[in-house]
């Protein structure tokens, strides 16, 4: 094939594309807005979440979370002498970590990787439908590894949730996987300026294990330690879980689930924040595929 | 090729594989920090059960080493031929002079050396923040307990390189098997705490042995020389291991013209 046969392909091809109607579609509109939110979320997770294939995401997400679960229980019960159900029940509420920080941090760093970054940045989508609607697959992934992994606990592990308070578990589930997401796109935001991305992600993941109340007491930790504990996902709303797992109704539990979601809200308008931020900076200083 | 230039080769590769990993994100954390997050959560475990002696301090900062060292072994075995790939120079050096398995240990030496820094840290870490006493029943032994450790997993690691490159996805392998070598291999968790299928399994993976040379030295009322000699036996049978399946691989990669893809 000649360079001139390969340059009359796509003239023909682009000639046809040309002769389609406009789209009249008003990226201001609500319409817009929704479509973005939903089909561009589903699209990112499916193109950038490198982990979205089963030979990945089989070992990482299924089987990696099960040994967390055993070996966690079996450290826990053997060095602290609590039920292995303890550490059951805080690692598979912490596994849904995974697909959170480092879903989104994939989702959002991956545009400059794949070079689809200035090619979205220059549409006149809605920002906040564009980066709400990466959110919503990773919270589903975070919840279904989650699930698998208490299921996993109720079947192995001694896990045992009192039934009249299962929907308060449940919401408290969803409230704390949501803030941990958001984390996870503040990351991937902050990642956008990163080398390594996932240096980031990893740490977290590390952090959560030892501050979040995931195998060790909040109120075991030192003062300093406490106070970061604090400010992190994962440790009112696991409180809560356990709680509500144990049989706290709403009106106990609630206010711990109402700060989770506070957390996770304060993540999200930090991460969009940044995002936005950097976008600006990178339009001025023409550095959008530039590290 | 002498023995001398063959020793020269593979310690050449072997710090040239120490200097990459130096400057890598991904593996200071898998070496340097993530020990030192586990062995905090270790000791603050031990504190809440046992009450912390400095035994205890001491066991817990040998194994969350260990595990530093085995991630090291996994992440930057694991990956180790997959990297060349990706990079353009496996063809180069496959087609060297040189045996390929001479610089293929070179590179599995270098990730187990550079995840032994890992335990020195960690210990430090114990001394400084949990005041935990650094004592070793038998100095003169640990030394050759470390080499032991290190040949042990440099081997199982040239073996797990070989293995791997036969998976697609060499790094979601490293993320399922870092937990259950964990505890298999009685890092933190004691073998006679898990059921008794699981100790045959422990009997054949270097960690087990490598960490039992080590606080056996450090701990132990004897001497480790069963499992120093075993950590000898295991690399033994690793490298004979990875040398049959490595000249599978090669000998297959070359026959469909495939060294370069996947």
């Amino acid at each position: 094939m000649t360079p001139a046969s390969l340059c009359d392909e796509p003239m023909t091809t682009t000639a046809a594309h040309l002769s389609l109607p406009p789209v009249t579609a008003d990226p201001g509109s609500l319409r817009a807005a929704w479509r973005i939110f939903w089909r561009g979320g589903l699209m990112s997770y499916g193109m950038l979440f490198n982990w979205a294939r089963p030979s990945i995401y089989f070992p990482t997400l299924i089987g990696g979370p099960t040994f967390q679960l055993l070996f966690f229980a079996a450290l826990g019960s053997y060095a602290a002498g609590r039920s292995p159900a303890y550490f059951a029940l805080g690692n598979a509420v912490q596994v849904s970590a995974l697909a959170g920080i480092f879903g989104m941090t994939m989702a959002i760093a991956n545009e400059r990787w794949f070079s689809t970054l200035p090619a979205i940045l220059a549409t006149p989508a809605n920002r906040i439908a564009l980066f709400a609607g990466r959110f919503l697959p990773f919270i589903a992934n975070g919840l279904f590894v989650s699930l698998y992994a208490i299921a996993f606990g109720v079947i192995f592990l001694g896990v045992r949730f009192e039934a009249s308070t299962l929907g308060v578990a449940g919401l408290a589930l969803l409230v704390t996987v949501f803030s941990c997401t958001a984390i996870g796109a503040l990351q991937g935001a902050i990642s956008l300026r990163l080398r390594d991305g996932l240096f980031g992600a990893n740490l977290l993941m590390l952090t959560f294990l030892l501050f979040c109340g995931v195998n060790i007491p909040v109120a075991s930790l030192p003062a300093w330690m406490q106070v970061i504990s604090n400010l992190l996902p994962f440790t009112h709303g696991l409180e809560a879980v356990r709680q509500a797992a144990a049989g706290a109704g709403l009106h106990r539990v609630g206010g711990l689930i109402a700060t989770e979601a506070a957390i996770g809200v304060a993540y999200s308008v930090g991460a969009f924040a940044l995002f936005s931020y950097l976008e600006r900076s990178a339009r001025a200083n023409a550095t959008l595929d530039v590290r | 090729m002498s023995a001398g230039r063959t020793l020269r080769l593979i310690g050449y590769v072997t710090w040239f594989n120490v200097r990459m990993l130096l400057v890598s994100e991904f593996f200071v954390l898998l070496t340097f920090i993530s020990p030192l997050i586990f062995a905090t959560l270790a000791f603050f475990l031990f504190r809440l059960g046992h009450g912390g002696s400095g035994q205890t301090l001491l066991y817990a900062a040998l194994g969350s080493g260990m595990m530093g060292v085995w991630s090291t072994t996994l992440f930057g075995c694991g990956g180790a031929i997959a990297w060349q790939r990706w990079e353009g120079t496996l063809e180069l050096l496959v087609n060297a002079p040189t045996r390929y398995d001479f610089i293929l240990a070179g590179q599995t030496f270098g990730a187990v050396i550079f995840g032994f820094y890992g335990i020195v840290t960690t210990i430090v870490w114990g001394m400084v923040l949990f005041g935990m006493p650094l004592q070793a029943t038998f100095p003169l032994v640990l030394p050759l307990s470390l080499f032991a450790a290190v040949i042990s997993l440099g081997a199982l690691g040239m073996l797990i390189a070989t293995l791997f490159v036969l998976y697609r996805h060499a790094n979601a392998l490293g993320n399922l098997l870092e937990y259950p070598i964990w505890l298999v291999a009685g890092l933190l968790v004691p073998l006679t705490r898990l059921p008794d299928w699981i100790q045959p399994v422990s009997w054949v993976l270097a960690p087990t042995w490598g960490m039992e040379a080590i606080r056996g030295a450090t701990l132990g009322d004897a001497p480790p020389w069963l499992a120093i000699g075993m950590c000898v036996v295991l690399a033994g049978a690793y490298y004979v291991l990875a040398r049959v399946v490595l000249v599978y691989v090669l000998d297959k990669a070359r026959r469909d013209a495939s060294l370069a893809l996947r």
